[in-house]
């Protein structure tokens, strides 16, 4: 017994560095969907030596990852923060940012509703809780039930910037994990809105609104009013195999994945 | 039980031998139990106690900055929003009632073909792709496509939901125009436009008597613009000031980091850098008296505008109609009148309030304390004002707790009584297990039912029309209290029923004897001799079952519906079918996201300080009721 | 008077319907109770099993417990034909068909594939914590039964005992990672900024850092182990006083120290007590997910903890996937729909069967245990 606990505090003591691990953390709307197949992408591209790890818990896990090291790549729906990035850069850590592709944030609402479509006010005055009723804003009456991302969300603080005004979330809203959990709380609510990146906007069940007169499609995203980029960060000079990785994603064959998975390539814009 | 060692005999080796040692290495085995416990309070002080200073400041900030200021205003606008909410319900409630059955039929007929659309979406799309993509019209791939879609076709329409608002004959005819659709074809089916067509012109035949109640509003909404420009107005002002004053406080920070790590660097040239890095983050002094003066500027046009918007209020008010026919609308309406008399109070004394609020009021500490403790608001990641306001999650975990005990306390308690003192032999063999197997069942696999299969067939159930006289039916949300607690009593039961059964078999036999002989039946002997005998012992069985419940993590970060908000109990008992967040739910769900060392990372700290301290107290409890119940 | 038989009631005693109400009333309950249970069962089995078991030899989908966890594609060729393909083969699909255009695709995250990874992470997290927790809950009990008197050291000792049990599994969650994943030492040469304390080791450029183990399988088995050493500890004593006196005391007089009398005449005979009891605390170790969630699980991992490492050591610093925070993500992140159900259900299933085998296994050991050791 004694040559056990030896044995585990020796192993206990010692820092290891994971040469061929490549682990992302970060943003849920990348990180659930887009980047978990991409790496099979990658992998069946030829790269079977690099091993993933991927925890998606919200755009703001990545930077604390990055600085400490227990992510070589970090995943946002957000630009990084000034003091982010500072706090990245006193631990040694200069971030390097790589727009991977774009996204348009969704309105969705039950399939059957009998809306079609809203105004940005319309969404503002929805998602502040101004207005509490379907029959308010020409739906069938009912109480609005809303769904919102949990606060880490790189989509939470992008929402509450492009459709809110910079003002605070009802405390009716329900915050939920993530993009699919959303999408199913809505599709199971016939009064309920949500919001959800484009790739998860056509669950069945729901449906996306158009905004202003723009349905939520690719060749609106420079109009749509609620339109973002996705970023990639790494460290300034990246693992051989995070650099692949990114190389991987920004080639014809890594873009069609984007695509397919239902968000924006960059090419399709320029 | 050992008294070999308690005196040295004479003769026994004196100083270091293995015998020593070895008792030593097990002392220090069971001294470990201590060691964690002081870690676990040590390290958890340590990350929490941070919290209040830090956020000691943010209030500070939002004070210097000038939010409270607009806060103070904004909490009247948010009040005139809801309150013209309120009355717009009323009156598209009063519409929607007068319309109720073109309502419904529009309803019904949109559900039918949506219903559907959803089950032959995926042949349908086949097809149209296949059309887009230029495939010959003839070809036989097409030709199975499209058998393949009347198939599904005919299998949805078999399927259809039901339409009690529709006659038989339109309901037929709608199924007859869904069958023979087009595939091309991108319209409504004729009677879901024509029906749809029927409820819009109902609902302007309807509100054209309400012309007059519909210029009231629209004019107490239009009362509000000014004070609202203003307030947008401001917003941008203190918002940019709080950027500032944050910019700086990071900035600050940063130097100091960028410091401490050249202090560690390991090559000169590396150091060099470093403090280089830090003389540009020095940060000049963050102004903040000048835009406080400017805001101060405002004051008499805050006043003034709230002054303006109370007038018009009190006017608009006045052309409420007395009633309203339908029993919703006369409800809000109701509701209406109830909040204007605070509504209009709040608007009298803002000019007081905003004259007298002053930037330089110093924030103690006991402030950052207080508004943990009893604040109703947890806001977080936000681009206003962070609050760390601990009750909406106190209030959850202690509703969903109540839940639980009402309903795990009857059943385990009853069940232990009915082991203990009336089953024979077989029954015991089958229960016991049963309900040990209970025990073992992980809490997420509860979790993960509760979320797939209890909720949704919780709220099936509350949709039956001859449910709708339970109060809270029928429910919004499937994930609530009431949902999480069914599945917490599940949890907690085999706890409350092995401990209540354990006390029951612990009361001496001789008490049962003795009753027995003086000729009491089995009912009075247990419940007037045994179960008065053993209470302590089931009150402790309850209270260890209370802090398993407020404990519990899984379920309710699954189950509860995650809504930070004290549930509204103007619906009575309905308000325990709302949904809520909990302490142990908050610390799951957010101790991922947040930066460590940040005030939103101490304060989950500290909440899980709190969690800590109740179920310590309550185990506490309970096992001086199990102490005293030992006969 | 005369005749003392009409003193004996006869017929049912007074207040007998009432006697029978209160019966039947509990006896309702309790079988409620039973019922509830039973069905919650059913349903698991009824929509888990189909998923584990075929009807063909060797009637276990063994794929199913051996595949890695993928994202599951859903599809229609152009012939309408319906496909659901976990990602490998799905990129097989592809190569293969090169050209063909592929309809109505959908995808779902941890759906496809099978569960080795959350099954090898919850074993290697499990036996991790039972090792830890083993050696140094028996060893405390060793102490409390064997060598310890009345002394405030042995009150404290209980009374950290008692309240251990008590505390949250969340609280467990954030001591372990305020502890284990931020603040132990290791040794390293690059200290991390968060390190509490560096102290230079004079070999090369190590130094001990407090800086902890991250997020990590050691730092994972090391938070339960803490959380089950309270329940470890309280049934080896009572196995460990469950031998008879006697054997000590023989042992003593034919002159062994007491550590021999311990090794030789107590410590054999409690054993099987204490094995028994720790499958129970397994059980507890195996299904618990707030004190993983931060200290070592990870939602998705393509690769088995052991497969590609430097050095033997990483396994233990490498996070791993594990059972229940598996079917957390089944149950909070994907949808509920006909494609997810193979995965969520048999999860679930296989979890249950797991449990259930180590409680069932612990109840019939411990039933057969009481008939054999007898003194």
């Amino acid at each position: 017994m004694k040559t056990i606990s030896v044995l585990i505090s020796a192993t206990a003591m010692l820092a290891m560095a994971n040469a061929q691990t490549l682990s992302l953390k970060g943003s849920d709307t990348l990180g659930a969907k887009l980047v978990p197949q991409l790496a099979e992408g990658f992998k069946a591209a030829g790269n079977t030596n690099v091993k993933f790890e991927i925890a998606a818990e919200g755009s703001t896990t990545a930077f604390p990852a990055l600085a400490n090291g227990t992510a070589q790549l970090g995943m946002s729906s957000r630009k990084v923060k000034d003091e982010e990035r500072t706090y990245c850069h006193a631990q040694g850590v200069a971030l390097t940012e790589y727009q991977i592709c774009y996204d348009m944030i969704c309105v969705i609402v039950n399939k059957n509703s009998p809306l079609a479509k809203l105004t940005s006010a319309q969404v503002a005055k929805i998602f502040t809780g101004q207005v509490k009723d379907w029959s308010e804003i020409g739906g069938a009456p009912g109480k609005i039930s809303i769904y919102t991302r949990n606060t880490s969300s790189g989509t939470y603080k992008d929402w509450q910037h492009l459709a809110m005004g910079g003002r605070d979330y009802p405390s009716s809203a329900l915050k939920m994990a993530g993009n699919e959990q959303i999408a199913q709380e809505v599709a199971k609510n016939k009064s309920g809105i949500g919001y959800v990146g484009l790739a998860y906007a056509k669950t069945s069940g729901t449906k996306a609104l158009a905004i202003d007169g723009l349905e939520p499609v690719a060749k609106n995203a420079e109009k749509y009013p609620y339109s973002r980029s996705c970023f990639l960060y790494a460290p300034e000079k990246p693992i051989a195999e995070a650099s692949a990785f990114i190389a991987y994603i920004e080639s014809p064959a890594g873009q069609g994945i984007v695509r397919s998975v239902g968000f924006i390539p960059f090419k399709d814009l320029k | 039980m050992s008294k070999t060692d308690e005196v040295p005999h004479r003769f026994s080796k004196q100083g270091f031998s293995l015998e020593k040692a070895i008792r030593f290495f097990f002392a220090s085995n069971a001294g470990l139990t201590i060691v964690i416990l002081v870690l676990i309070i040590a390290f958890l002080l340590k990350e929490g106690l941070g919290f209040f200073p830090g956020y000691r400041r943010e209030l500070e900030v939002y004070r210097i900055a000038g939010l409270e200021f607009v806060d103070l205003s904004r909490s009247n606008l948010t009040a005139h929003e809801q309150l013209s909410s309120v009355l717009n319900r009323a009156y598209f409630a009063q519409i929607n009632g007068l319309c109720a059955s073109e309502l419904k039929r529009s309803q019904e007929a949109a559900a039918v073909f949506n219903a559907y659309s959803e089950r032959s979406a995926a042949t349908h799309d086949l097809i149209v792709s296949n059309l887009d993509a230029g495939i010959a019209p003839d070809s036989e791939m097409l030709a199975t496509l499209r058998q393949n879609h009347a198939a599904s076709t005919r299998k949805a329409l078999a399927e259809l939901p039901a339409t009690p608002h529709l006659t038989r004959a339109e309901r037929a005819a709608l199924i007859q125009s869904i069958a023979t659709r087009e595939v091309s074809s991108k319209d409504d089916p004729p009677l879901v436009t024509a029906l749809a067509a029927q409820y819009a012109a109902a609902q302007q035949t309807h509100a054209e008597p309400l012309a007059g109640l519909r210029g009231t509003l629209d004019a107490f909404d239009a009362a509000g613009t000014d004070l609202s420009a203003l307030v947008s107005e401001m917003t941008v002002a203190v918002t940019a000031t709080k950027e500032a004053i944050q910019a700086g406080d990071v900035l600050e920070k940063n130097r100091t980091t960028l410091v401490a790590a050249a202090a560690h660097a390991k090559t000169p040239a590396a150091r060099e850098k470093l403090l280089a890095d830090a003389q540009t983050s020095l940060a000049a002094k963050t102004d903040i008296d000048g835009p406080m003066q400017a805001l101060m500027l405002r004051k008499p046009a805050c006043i003034a505008a709230h002054a303006d918007l109370r007038q018009a209020c009190a006017g608009i008010l006045d052309g409420l109609p007395a009633a309203l026919s339908q029993p919703e609308a006369e409800r809000l309406l109701r509701v209406a009148r109830k909040a204007i008399p605070a509504f209009m109070a709040n608007l009298e004394q803002a000019p007081q309030r905003i004259g007298q609020w002053r930037h330089d009021t110093p924030v103690p500490l006991t402030a950052a304390i207080g508004s943990f403790l009893t604040g109703k608001d947890w806001v977080t990641g936000g681009e206003w004002q962070d609050f760390y306001g601990i009750l909406p999650l106190l209030v959850g975990s202690l509703m969903i707790s109540l839940v639980a005990l009402c309903l795990a306390i009857p059943a385990g308690v009853g069940a232990a009584i009915y082991v203990n003192q009336f089953a024979s032999r077989l029954e015991q063999a089958v229960i016991k297990p049963v309900i040990e197997f209970i025990q073992a069942i992980p809490s997420v696999v509860l979790g993960f039912i509760g979320i797939l299969v209890f909720g949704s067939v919780l709220r099936d159930i509350s949709q039956f029309d001859s449910l709708a006289w339970v109060p809270g039916f029928p429910i919004e949300e499937r994930l609530n209290i009431f949902t999480a607690g069914c599945l917490l009593a599940l949890m907690s039961i085999p706890t409350i029923f092995t401990l209540a059964e354990d006390a029951l078999n612990n009361v001496p036999a001789a008490y049962a004897e003795a009753s027995d002989a003086l000729g009491a039946s089995r009912i009075q002997t247990s419940f007037r001799v045994i179960i008065p005998a053993a209470f302590s012992g089931i009150l402790a069985a309850v209270l260890l079952g209370l802090g398993r419940v407020i404990g519990e993590t899984m379920v309710v970060l699954l189950v509860a519906g995650n809504r930070i908000k004290i549930p509204d109990f103007s619906s009575g008992i309905g308000a325990f079918l709302q949904p809520s967040h909990t302490l142990t739910g908050i610390i799951a769900q957010e101790l991922g996201e947040v930066p460590l060392g940040s005030v939103h990372y101490r304060a989950l700290f500290v909440v899980g300080i709190l969690l800590f301290a109740i179920v310590l107290g309550i185990n506490a409890t309970a096992h001086k009721f199990v102490s005293r119940s030992r006969h | 008077m005369n005749n003392p038989e009409s003193l004996i009631r006869t017929g049912l005693p007074k207040g007998h319907g009432k006697d029978l109400a209160v019966r039947v009333l509990l006896a309702a309950g309790t079988y409620l109770i039973v019922i509830i249970a039973a069905l919650l069962f059913c349903k698991i089995i009824k929509d888990g099993a189909p998923v584990l078991f075929t009807t063909k030899a060797p009637y276990v989908d063994l794929g199913f417990l051996l595949d890695k966890n993928e994202t599951l594609h859903v599809f229609d060729d152009a012939q309408g034909q319906r496909h659901q393909l976990p990602a490998s083969k799905y990129s097989e699909y592809v190569k293969h068909h090169a050209g063909a255009t592929i309809y109505n695709e959908q995808t779902f995250s941890y759906s496809g594939g099978g569960i080795i990874g959350p099954i090898v992470g919850t074993v290697l997290l499990t036996v991790g914590s039972m090792v830890l927790a083993l050696f140094f809950g028996v060893s405390a009990a060793i102490y409390l039964s064997e060598y310890a008197r009345q002394s405030p050291f042995i009150h404290a000792v209980r009374l950290a005992i008692l309240n251990l049990a008590g505390i949250p599994s969340i609280v467990f969650g954030l001591f372990g990672f305020s502890v284990f994943v931020l603040a132990v030492p290791v040794i390293t040469s690059t200290p991390a900024d968060r390190s509490l304390l560096i102290l230079p080791l004079f070999f090369g450029d190590a130094v001990l850092s407090f800086q902890g183990w991250n997020s990590s399988l050691m730092a994972g088995c090391a938070t339960l182990a803490c959380m089950i050493l309270p329940v470890i500890i309280t049934a080896s004593e009572e196995s460990l006083r469950a031998v008879p006196q006697g054997f000590r005391d023989a042992a003593l007089a034919m002159g062994a120290t007491r550590w021999q009398a311990i090794r030789t005449c107590v410590l054999p005979f409690s054993i099987p007590g204490i094995l028994t009891s720790s499958l129970l605390a397994i059980t507890r170790v195996a299904g618990e997910t707030a004190p993983i969630m931060f200290t070592a699980a990870v939602a998705a991992k393509d690769d088995l903890p052991w497969q590609a490492l430097a050095n033997p050591f990483d396994l233990l610093a490498s996070q791993v996937q594990a059972l229940p925070y598996h079917i957390y993500t089944l149950a909070a992140r994907i949808p509920a729909s006909e494609y997810t159900q193979r995965a969520q259900y048999g999860s679930v299933f296989v979890f249950l069967i797991l449990v259930a085998s180590l409680s069932f296994g612990s109840m019939l050991l411990r039933a057969k245990l009481r008939s054999k050791l007898k003194w």
